[in-house]
């Protein structure tokens, strides 16, 4: 069984606990605003363009038999839209400015890197984590993945949006050490505009786990101007205070280092000219969520 | 170094004089006329005796410069220093004569004179760092360790009464009383030196007028005068005379230093004599005046392993060898640590907090690992190899036992090239190697293989059979007294350390461009052999103009899997190449008669000096480049994260060499807040069969590095608000927002 991939990181440190390898799938069923990882969106490959490397050759304008690329006055514009994924310009970039994100690889391939770095992960209590994307959404790759992981006694995790079935949940209960699941907020009208969905099959879906004994550390972007509200941080202590089974509260505060990742793939990103969050900043979210009732939070 | 004309000049009469001597007795002569001239004053703050500067012409087993070392003479200083100052006529006549005479009578000129035909022919140069050539050998006799636990035991006086009484049973044994002649004039020479530094000290005393400088240049007078007529009773008068000692013997590596210095620290300290602050303070001053020692690339302190009889002592030495690197902040000692299961978890978390702080030492080796591989590779038993010890670079030796100089450097990837261009260097466009067909006429891989190897295996020969001739040579010339006093069987035998007097002599071959000598064929393998992508002509045409015009090209190779990426095929090929080397290098022993002839793969400038004349290479490397460090992949080659780069260091064999070294980097906050994550990772690697690690600390400077050569520091992950990123992929200003902020 195959799935889409687009990165694996090994001694990965921040997906859970010890040392990780992280698998990153493509595609997600819901559009954040603030996506970090808008290349991940998507469920097919798609052609990536990196500004700063392009010498202007025009090599790939040659190459390609789609007429994507078009080196006009000393300016490289490319046309995502007709791109077939066809490599040819790749292949042709002698600067690596091109590259193709999202590849096909077998649940044996991916078992065989995981297993590479497997005394690591016993020697100090770390494992696999599956990230994306929406690992849920390439569920029997994800599935797979995480049984054949937690059958041969390596520690699983996976980081979710919540978005999917609640059988599918059940299903990989099991297999699922640790859920990394995403709170994004709490107000189910927001929800949607923020991220494209609401926010109640995920609730229901997080309500699920937890009363079947999953351990759930709760992730909770926080993005100034549209979730940092006094609304928000008590959803976040209600569902400890109804939940105290939640390990850890982990505040992913919003920063822009993602800022350039949408350009390179023929999007825009609506926030582009948003600041990342100032220490004083999280110092006070600290306080209200503390405040409000809420243990165990740490920045992730 | 300094010229001194009336010591060089006196030092030339002493060997004239005794030129037709015994070679015991003409060394002795000439140490007595050097020693202890070439020793420098006390410096402010010393609290052990001992600084040198050697001088231009004089006698030493290791190296003064390119090619001195035996009798040398620094021909192109003295011409220039002549230049630069005032002679007179007579002066210069006198001195060119000199010259004139050391020109046929140094111990290189004698060795190089003795090279066959085929020596001369493909080894013209000596000049490795400077001119471009496949192999080039190296004037020295580097690395020993004496046994200094037997000096600490014995002393002065007591070595004196061990020789006297050898001396008088010689003839009746038949031993050659000359020898020890020559030692009993050796020890006079010691003690001249004491004497020099107890007037040194006496005329300071006179001067000085602060109060704790006083108490500590009398405590430093009494330590003097106790050495001179006693074996060492304290931590302090046993540091003074172990210094003293390796400046004579010009060693410049110390070997097990806490094992031979533990007893005396612990018995100061359990008796009141000294407090550990005091000790600290001696042990910090014996390491500034290493570092000024200025041996570079020497240097080494080892502690902890396994096989020391005193252990708890030893640790004791070792947390104060720790704490001495933690707050000297030098580049030297280049203190190691054997690391072992069972080991004291106090010493190695000290070792953590003094890496931690971004000292790069102590360099830490696996005992686990290493043992056992220099039982194979030496053909040591258990007991002896217990007692390895890395020197230099990272050579291993028994200690005091065996010896195995350095005598020589291949550089691989120029091999590959010569052999790529027939036996032309296309740097000088001079033949430089066998001619073994042209690129074109190598049908498969495997005919480039076998044609590669032929390469190198000519020259590892030439270099086995130039290493038996340098010790033959330097057997001739002198018995190299001070060391072999200490060493093997020597004094029991009469005879010195190359001319009979240990039983384990044995030899290295450093080797260069390891890595992409193995990562270039694999590229030729993938795109030249098996895709047939890329033509044999126009790969050639490629490397000769550096990659101008052929970017497309040089991509294609740069994207052919590289060692350090625990990919399969690139780290297989790694090893192939390791092992290809080593293996024919190991058999050449019994061919030239030596103990043993192994290959290191070392750390030093050499991958960077021999890059700069190596031509542009089939893993991408643009011409004059860096080659790869020791064991490491090419600098951002490896791109997989660090367990993956572990993974593939741990893969070429380690029982088959005498040492290979890597080099590891981690940020700081690393080793303050993810101790325990570190901790697993060092504990895996070296379960793993790691054999050992350098390990430098990235701060800031690593990552303003990374924004100026993006190329080369790939391997840096930055997490930030939620997500990963390799730094290098970032934009200016997030890069410069991160640079203030902490790594990882
Ligand atoms: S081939 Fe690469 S370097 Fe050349 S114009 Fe296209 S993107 Fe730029
Ligand atoms: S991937 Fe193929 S279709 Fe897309 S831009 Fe490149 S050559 Fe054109």
């Amino acid at each position: 069984m195959n799935g889409l991939v687009y990165d694996i990181h090994r001694f990965s440190l921040h997906d859970g606990p010890g040392i990780r390898t992280t698998i990153f799938l493509k595609g997600c069923p819901l559009d954040c605003l603030w996506c970090h990882n808008p290349e991940a969106k998507s469920f097919e490959p798609q052609l990536s363009f990196n500004s700063n490397l392009c010498t202007l050759c025009g090599n790939c304008e040659k190459s390609c038999p789609n007429n994507v690329h078009q080196i006009i006055d000393g300016k490289h514009i490319i046309n995502f839209d007709l791109c077939r994924t066809s490599e040819e310009c790749v292949e042709n970039c002698p600067a690596g400015a091109l590259s193709i994100i999202g590849y096909s690889e077998s649940v044996e391939e991916i078992m065989e890197t995981v297993n590479k770095d497997r005394k690591y992960f016993e020697n100090s209590g770390g494992g696999l984590t599956i990230s994306g994307g929406e690992p849920m959404a390439q569920f029997d790759f994800t599935f797979e993945i995480l049984k054949r992981a937690k059958e041969s006694g390596i520690h699983t995790a996976i980081e979710t949006c919540g978005q999917s079935t609640e059988q599918r949940f059940m299903k990989v209960l099991p297999y699922v050490d640790l859920f990394l699941f995403d709170y994004k907020e709490t107000d189910p009208e927001n929800h949607k505009n923020y991220t494209g969905v609401s926010n109640k099959q995920i609730l229901k879906n997080l309500e699920l786990i937890l009363e079947n004994g999953a351990s759930v550390i709760l992730r909770c972007p926080l993005i100034p101007g549209f979730n940092d509200n006094e609304k928000h941080f008590r959803g976040i202590a209600g569902l400890q205070k109804k939940f105290p089974s939640i390990k850890l509260i982990e505040i992913m505060a919003y920063h822009n280092t993602g800022r350039d990742k949408a350009e390179k793939i023929g999007l825009v990103n609506p926030l582009k000219d948003l600041s990342s969050v100032s220490e004083s900043e999280k110092k006070m979210w600290i306080n209200s969520l503390t405040r409000l009732g809420c243990t165990n939070v740490t920045f992730g | 170094m300094k010229y001194n004309f009336f010591t060089e000049l006196k030092f030339t009469s002493a060997y004239k004089e005794y030129i037709n001597a015994h070679p015991a007795i003409r060394e002795a002569m000439c140490l007595k006329a050097q020693y202890p001239d070439y020793f420098d004053g006390i410096t402010e703050g010393d609290l052990l005796a001992g600084r040198i500067q050697h001088g231009l012409i004089g006698f030493s087993p290791d190296e003064w410069g390119p090619t001195a070392f035996g009798y040398y003479c620094l021909t192109t200083e003295i011409e220039k220093h002549l230049k630069e100052n005032d002679y007179s006529t007579e002066q210069r006549t006198e001195i060119e004569e000199i010259l004139e005479f050391w020109s046929t009578e140094n111990t290189s000129f004698k060795l190089r004179s003795r090279y066959t035909e085929e020596m001369k022919k493909y080894l013209p140069s000596d000049d490795w760092m400077n001119q471009s050539g496949i192999a080039f050998p190296l004037y020295r006799l580097t690395g020993g360790t004496p046994d200094f636990s037997t000096l600490l035991k014995l002393g002065i006086p007591g070595l004196r009464d061990k020789i006297t009484k050898l001396l008088e049973s010689a003839d009746a044994e038949s031993k050659d009383p000359d020898f020890y002649r020559g030692l009993l004039i050796a020890l006079d020479v010691f003690v001249n030196v004491i004497d020099f530094y107890i007037d040194n000290v006496k005329q300071l005393l006179g001067k000085e007028t602060g109060q704790s400088r006083i108490s500590d240049l009398e405590k430093l007078l009494n330590v003097l005068e106790a050495v001179k007529i006693s074996k060492p009773r304290t931590f302090h008068e046993a540091l003074q005379l172990f210094w003293l000692y390796t400046f004579l013997g010009d060693v410049r590596n110390y070997g097990r230093m806490d094992m031979y210095m533990g007893d005396f620290l612990a018995s100061d300290i359990d008796n009141g004599i000294i407090t550990e602050e005091e000790a600290l303070r001696l042990v910090q001053s014996l390491w500034k005046l290493m570092v000024d020692r200025h041996t570079v690339v020497h240097n080494r302190v080892i502690i902890g392993g396994r096989g020391r009889r005193n252990e708890k002592n030893a640790d004791r030495f070792a947390m104060l060898a720790l704490e001495a690197s933690r707050t000297v902040l030098a580049i030297e000692p280049q203190l190691s640590l054997r690391i072992y299961k069972g080991m004291n978890p106090e010493v190695y978390e000290k070792a953590l907090d003094v890496i931690g702080e971004g000292r790069t030492f102590p360099i830490l080796y696996n005992d686990d690992v290493n043992i056992g591989s220099v039982v194979k590779a030496f053909e040591f038993n258990k007991l002896d190899a217990e007692q390895y010890v890395p020197y230099g670079c990272g050579e291993y030796i028994i200690e005091h036992e065996s010896f195995g100089t350095p005598s020589g450097v291949i550089n691989l990837l120029k091999a590959l090239e010569v052999t790529l261009h027939n036996g032309i260097d296309p740097m000088t466009g001079k033949e430089a190697g066998l001619a073994l067909g042209d690129f074109n006429s190598f049908k498969s891989f495997g005919d480039l293989w076998n044609a590669y190897n032929k390469q190198v295996e000519h020259f590892v020969r030439l270099m086995a059979e130039q290493e038996v001739l340098e010790y033959k040579v330097a057997g001739e010339t002198a018995p190299f007294l001070f060391m072999s006093m200490l060493y093997g069987e020597c004094l029991d035998s009469g005879k010195g350390m190359f001319s009979g007097g240990i039983k384990y002599l044995g030899g290295t071959l450093e080797t260069y461009g390891n890595t992409n000598t193995s990562d270039s064929l694999l590229a030729i393998k993938k795109l030249v052999y098996e895709s047939n992508s890329v033509p044999k002509g126009e790969l050639l045409q490629a490397l000769d103009s550096d990659f101008e015009g052929y970017e497309l090209l040089r991509k294609k190779l740069l994207d052919v899997p590289k060692y350090g990426n625990d990919n399969n095929e690139a780290d297989n090929m790694v090893s192939k190449v390791h092992e290809h080397v080593c293996t024919y290098v190991r058999e050449q022993k019994d061919r030239v008669g030596l103990h043993s002839y192994l290959v290191v793969n070392i750390n030093n400038s050499a991958n960077t000096l021999m890059g700069h004349s190596t031509s542009a290479s089939a893993d991408g490397r643009k011409s004059c480049m860096s080659m790869n460090n020791g064991n490491n992949p090419t600098s951002g080659y490896d791109k997989n994260g660090v367990t993956a780069m572990l993974n593939s260091l741990v893969k070429p064999r380690t029982d088959i060499h005498a040492g290979a070294v890597q080099n590891l980097k981690f940020s700081k906050n690393m080793f303050r807040e993810k101790r325990d994550i570190l901790k697993s990772l060092l504990q895996t690697y070296f379960d793993n069969g790691g054999a050992q690690a350098m390990i430098t600390v990235v701060d800031k400077d690593d990552l303003r590095s990374a924004m100026k050569e993006p190329e080369k520091y790939q391997h840096i992950f930055v997490r930030v608000g939620g997500f990963s990123a390799r730094f290098v992929e970032l934009a200016r200003d997030i890069q410069e927002d991160i640079l203030t902020r902490t790594l990882y």
